[in-house]
């Protein structure tokens, strides 16, 4: 077997071999655990990075396994899936420190992180899948890999979340399985293709594409939560926050949104989804999750639930970007995908610093909480400050893309809905950072833990403060050879390349 | 690296390095000495560089480039002498180490963000060390923790909030126009004649008049500025309200093109700005409250320039002398006064301290009324220079305006040292101030009485003649005679309820008027109409829904009596009104 197609099977190894092994662990034996969950996740992002390097010098990566007659399991490398997979493998490697600070000493870790693996084996699968029915496979798998963390507290309230995701999920599930079936009988091939395949049908077969665009736009959308089929993700809070991470930023809702990027791009190449008339709707549909997330988080007093619905509004930039359809939007759409994974695991990872240290889940708790975590709040600061858009952050370079695209394609409106956006993520966090850093705090906290000097675990601080400096380095250096956005531009370069 | 680049960085880059190692509480004492001195590099660079030395960084932001020309390098001298001397001011008027780093860790990373500003030279850049400008300075303004200073600021970090997206629409339209070239001299010159032209200068000209106090943006400023701890009243109303300017100045197509519908709605904003301002100021009841509406006053005087440059750009190079001598003389005169009151709030123990104070500041206050031999009086004068050369009936009437506006300020700047004048009863208490205040203070009053002299354009175009003092000076005579009338008349009595205007003027109005009919609307909307609808269902059907529903309104209606909602509400109205019109 040749490297280039070793590579992207040994990507996918690289979780999936430890995510097995890490099962029939027995519960204490902590250091072997950590020391397969680490090494599986360094391995991965060294893998990721030679990859790299080896498709922006134009090497091509595929592996192909016959599946059903003429159908192959595809995964195939390339610029556009190597961009989502650096994203998860350097977040998954993050979000692996933090779950083992987050659940030192908890019952049921080997399950924990048996699924936690598989979850972004999962994940990566959906990135490098080479057409639909391989998509479609990880999609599912990913679905089962997640159902058993959003579980693991075990409270009621876990399990009413974890019941409203499956049903969810599986629904959208189905409609994407059958938007893929209906498609195959008319198009004949599920092979993704730069510019699309599904463009040489003739007229006659038009009506049908629209009905298999909503049927698949539908089956992605529960998991990019597009209104109205967003309401699983609040309730998802009640998991633990490495599992929030990993939902809001490494891979659920990443993978509905890429999802979306691939049918849009891939299936449907942009010029011919245009024309279809397709993207006008998706793009409404997509500013109106916008505000509608924006104003829920508002009307949110728990934090954790802010922010989720934060996720709902940030993620249809993506979709935003995407359904414009134009180079520049999309560029910003593209590099949203990676900019809202860094800023939304930040704000996560801290409120997951609170909810451990000192027992804060509601935001009128968070009086003078600056005072006594000040790294915390300070990463917590430059992740909102990213989701509002100011400059030099990650999320001005995606809304300024974003709004440079719309404009550029003539979609003026769609500066009204980012302007409406920014003041909306203004409101709802700039009271919360008030109270942190400007008011007293009044009394206890609510159920304080104390470690030392430290305001909280090493294991707990260094995540967030990491993906906090990325946010201001990605959004700083945001034309720096290798940059999200640098990548993005070449990603478009292959797109809109005749 | 050559010099002139590390200087370049040097400029934003030693505040922002000392804020952080404030903010991460590094090693106290040395940085706390060290701290007030931050603005010393920039300071030293207005005099060592050669304009037009820049730096390229292609790999920062998208793509981005620092760099200084003749107008940066006015800007850059007084806003960095302004810092470093309310810097230095500060070390002595915040009494423990606790206020200092506190004080300090927010006050360095606005000033970075003011000095960074002059040098940007593209849109990001410009418009990062803005915003960085603007949110540190929220920490300046609630720094007392009052009440009133969390009103102060709350309302300021809304305006803040809304101007940064004024100026985003602006920015991505004007960079769309440019074809996504975000060069400051680029954007300029292809505003004019793009299809979105008017959009394009609307947006800049509100969002960066938040910043610059422009009537009807203003109501802020008056709350914001006089609340801070006085050192930083003096940068905000003196450094930082300039940086509105710069920023109409580096975007706005000055000098490119005509556009007399924008040239005349500015002049006239910007006159009526200086007149508003006065009406109001001159019945406030707290000093540092007049000064503010003094600097709204004043910076109606620079947008009339704005105006001006628009409307006839053949004598641009004129205009935009006038402003940037206006901006630094206003700069460092507004600095002084505010500072000054401080001084007296503080310092005024013996006599003779005393007599120096209300010396001061009757010598800043003159000079801010342009009497004869003062920045103000040539700042003034270079106005007419350009103003002479067009003749139309409005700018003909912006002339006299202009002259008898210094009987405007005459009376104000008297109301400002009626409030200021130090009490002996009141001081006995708190006589010493330290040192560092005094000095910094006088070194300021000093740079103000000398600064006609270093004004060198000004000596080659202007030869003084008896009559320009003359006329300089009956404002400044009659204005006072007119003060002292008053002041014999009214004293003893109290100001009449109808005279009796907060600060913030129309923001009453908002508050009081606006915002409960706005509230009263949304409850209806929101509250009042879905629970008549869900009582309508669950009675014809039983609906499970209704419990929903109101759980839904009630979060609805505990969260209507917010502000910051309520606000966002009354934007996207209006925002939707707006799509409705244009589509």
């Amino acid at each position: 077997m040749s490297w280039p197609v070793a590579f992207p099977l040994m990507i996918l190894a690289s979780s999936l071999v430890p995510g097995l092994i890490i099962f029939f662990l027995p519960e204490e034996r902590v250091r072997t655990r950590v020391g397969l969950n680490l090494g599986g996740a360094l391995l991965k992002v060294i893998l990721v990075c030679i990859v790299l390097v080896g498709v922006f010098n134009g090497q091509h990566y595929e592996t192909r396994i016959p599946f059903l007659p003429g159908l192959d399991l595809v995964l195939r490398i390339g610029a556009l899936s190597i961009m989502f997979v650096t994203l998860s493998a350097g977040l998954w490697l993050v979000t692996t420190i933090y779950a083992i600070g987050y659940l030192e000493d908890s019952p049921h870790r080997s399950r924990f992180f048996g699924f936690f693996s598989f979850c972004v084996t999962a994940t990566v699968g959906v990135a490098l899948a080479g057409n639909l029915i391989t998509f479609i496979l990880f999609y599912e798998f990913l679905t089962l890999a997640t159902y058993p963390l959003i579980l693991h507290r075990g409270t009621d309230a876990a399990h009413q979340a974890g019941r409203t995701y499956l049903i969810y999920t599986l629904a959208g599930g189905a409609l994407l399985l059958v938007g893929t079936v209906w498609l195959y009988s008319v198009a004949g091939t599920l092979e993704f293709s730069h510019r699309g395949f599904v463009a040489g049908l003739p007229d006659t077969q038009h009506a049908v594409l629209i009905i298999i665009f909503v049927l698949l736009i539908a089956g992605l959308g529960v998991k990019a939560a597009l209104i109205p089929l967003h309401s699983w993700l609040p309730q998802a809070m009640v998991a633990p926050a490495p599992v929030s991470a990993l939902l809001h930023a490494v891979a659920v809702v990443k993978a509905g949104a890429f999802g979306i990027v691939r049918v849009v791009y891939d299936v449907y190449g942009i010029e011919f989804a245009d024309s279809l008339g397709v993207t006008l709707p998706l793009a409404i549909l997509a500013a109106m999750t916008i505000i509608y997330g924006s104003v829920r988080a508002l009307l949110q007093t728990d934090l954790k639930r802010r922010l989720a619905f934060s996720t709902v509004s940030q993620v249809s930039y993506i979709t935003l970007g995407i359904a414009v359809a134009g180079p520049i939007a999309t560029i910003g759409g593209l590099v949203h995908l990676v900019h809202q994974g860094v800023m939304k695991i930040t704000l996560f990872f801290c409120a997951g610093n609170l909810a451990e240290t000192l027992g804060i889940h509601e935001i009128t708790e968070m009086d003078g909480v600056g005072r006594r975590m000040p790294w915390t709040m300070a990463a917590f600061t430059i992740g909102a400050f990213g989701m509002i858009g100011a400059p030099p952050l990650a999320g001005f370079i995606s809304k300024w893309y974003l709004g440079l695209g719309a404009l550029n394609a003539g979609q003026n409106w769609v500066i009204y809905i980012l302007i409406g956006s920014s003041l909306l993520n203004a409101a709802y966090f700039l009271p919360v950072l008030h109270r942190a850093w400007f008011k007293e705090a009044v009394g206890e906290w609510p159920d304080e833990r104390h470690f030392g000097r430290k305001e909280t675990a090493w294991a707990l601080l260094l995540p967030p403060l990491f993906t906090a400096l990325m946010t201001l380095a990605l959004g700083l250096l945001a034309s720096a050879p290798f940059s999200p956005l640098e990548w993005a531009r070449f990603v478009i370069t292959l797109e809109y390349a005749r | 690296m050559n010099t002139g680049a590390f200087l370049l960085l040097s400029v934003p880059g030693f505040p922002l390095l000392m804020a952080l190692v404030l903010a991460l509480g590094g090693i106290r004492k040395t940085t706390l000495l060290l701290a007030p001195w931050m603005a010393l590099p920039a300071l030293l660079m207005t005099f060592s560089v050669t304009p037009g030395t820049s730096l390229e960084m292609s790999w920062l932001l998208l793509g981005s480039s620092l760099g200084i020309d003749e107008t940066g390098r006015v800007f850059l001298f007084f806003t960095s002498l302004l810092w470093l001397l309310a810097g230095i001011y500060a070390a002595g008027y915040l009494a423990s180490q606790a206020a200092r780093l506190r004080f300090f860790t927010w006050y360095l990373f606005a000033m970075a963000g003011n000095l960074g500003l002059i040098l940007a030279q593209d849109l990001a850049v410009f418009y990062t060390f803005f915003a960085l400008m603007s949110f540190a300075s929220y920490g300046l303004v609630v720094f007392e923790g009052t009440a009133e200073a969390l009103r102060a600021g709350r309302i300021y970090i809304i305006l803040v909030v809304i101007g940064e997206v004024l100026l985003f629409a602006g920015f991505v339209l004007a960079a769309q126009a440019a074809a996504g070239n975000i060069e400051l001299d680029t954007v300029q010159q292809v505003i004019v004649g793009s299809a979105k032209q008017d959009w394009i200068i609307g947006l800049i000209f509100l969002g960066f008049g938040i910043k610059a106090g422009v009537i009807g943006l203003h109501f802020w400023l008056p709350l914001a500025h006089p609340v801070a701890p006085t050192p930083a009243s003096a940068v905000l109303s003196g450094a930082m309200i300039a940086a509105g300017l710069l920023g109409w100045l580096r975007v706005l197509p000055l000098g490119e093109a005509s556009f007399a519908g924008w040239g005349e709605a500015m002049t006239l904003v910007g006159l009526g700005s200086l007149y508003y301002a006065v009406l109001v100021g001159v019945v406030q009841q707290n000093a540092k409250t007049v000064l503010a509406y003094s600097s709204i006053s004043k910076m109606g005087i620079m947008t009339m320039g704005i105006g001006l440059g628009m409307l006839a750009p053949q004598v641009w190079p004129l205009t935009l002398i006038a402003i940037l001598i206006f901006a630094l003389h206003h700069a460092l005169v507004k600095g002084g006064l505010f500072l000054g009151a401080g001084m007296a709030a503080k310092a005024a123990g013996s006599k003779m301290q005393r007599r120096l104070i209300i010396g001061g500041l009757l010598i800043l206050s003159l000079s801010l009324a342009g009497a004869p031999l003062t920045s103000g009086m040539l700042a003034k004068l270079l106005f007419k220079f350009p103003m002479m050369q067009i003749t139309t009936p409005l700018l003909d009437w912006a002339q006299i305006l202009l002259t008898l506006s210094a009987l405007a300020t005459t009376l104000l700047m008297a109301r400002f040292l009626y409030l200021v004048w130090p009490q002996r009863e009141v001081t006995e208490k708190n006589v010493a101030a330290p040192l560092t205040m005094w000095w910094s203070w006088l070194f300021l009053l000093a740079v103000v009485v000398m600064s006609p002299l270093f004004i060198p354009l000004v000596t080659e175009n202007l030869h003084l003649s008896l009559e320009m003092l003359l006329g300089a000076l009956w404002p400044a005579v009659v204005g006072g005679i007119g003060a002292a009338l008053v002041w014999l008349v009214v004293r003893r009595r109290r100001l009449p309820a109808l005279l009796d205007v907060p600060p913030g003027d129309v923001l009453f109005i908002v508050e009081k008027v606006i915002y409960p009919s706005l509230a009263a609307f949304l409850a209806w909307v929101f509250v009042t109409f879905p629970k008549a609808i869900s009582s309508l269902f669950s009675a014809c059907c039983g609906w499970r829904g209704n419990e929903l529903f109101s759980a839904v309104v009630e979060s609805y209606g505990s969260r209507l009596a917010r502000w910051n909602t309520a606000i966002i509400l009354l934007l996207a109205t209006g925002l939707l009104v707006v799509v409705l019109l244009i589509h």
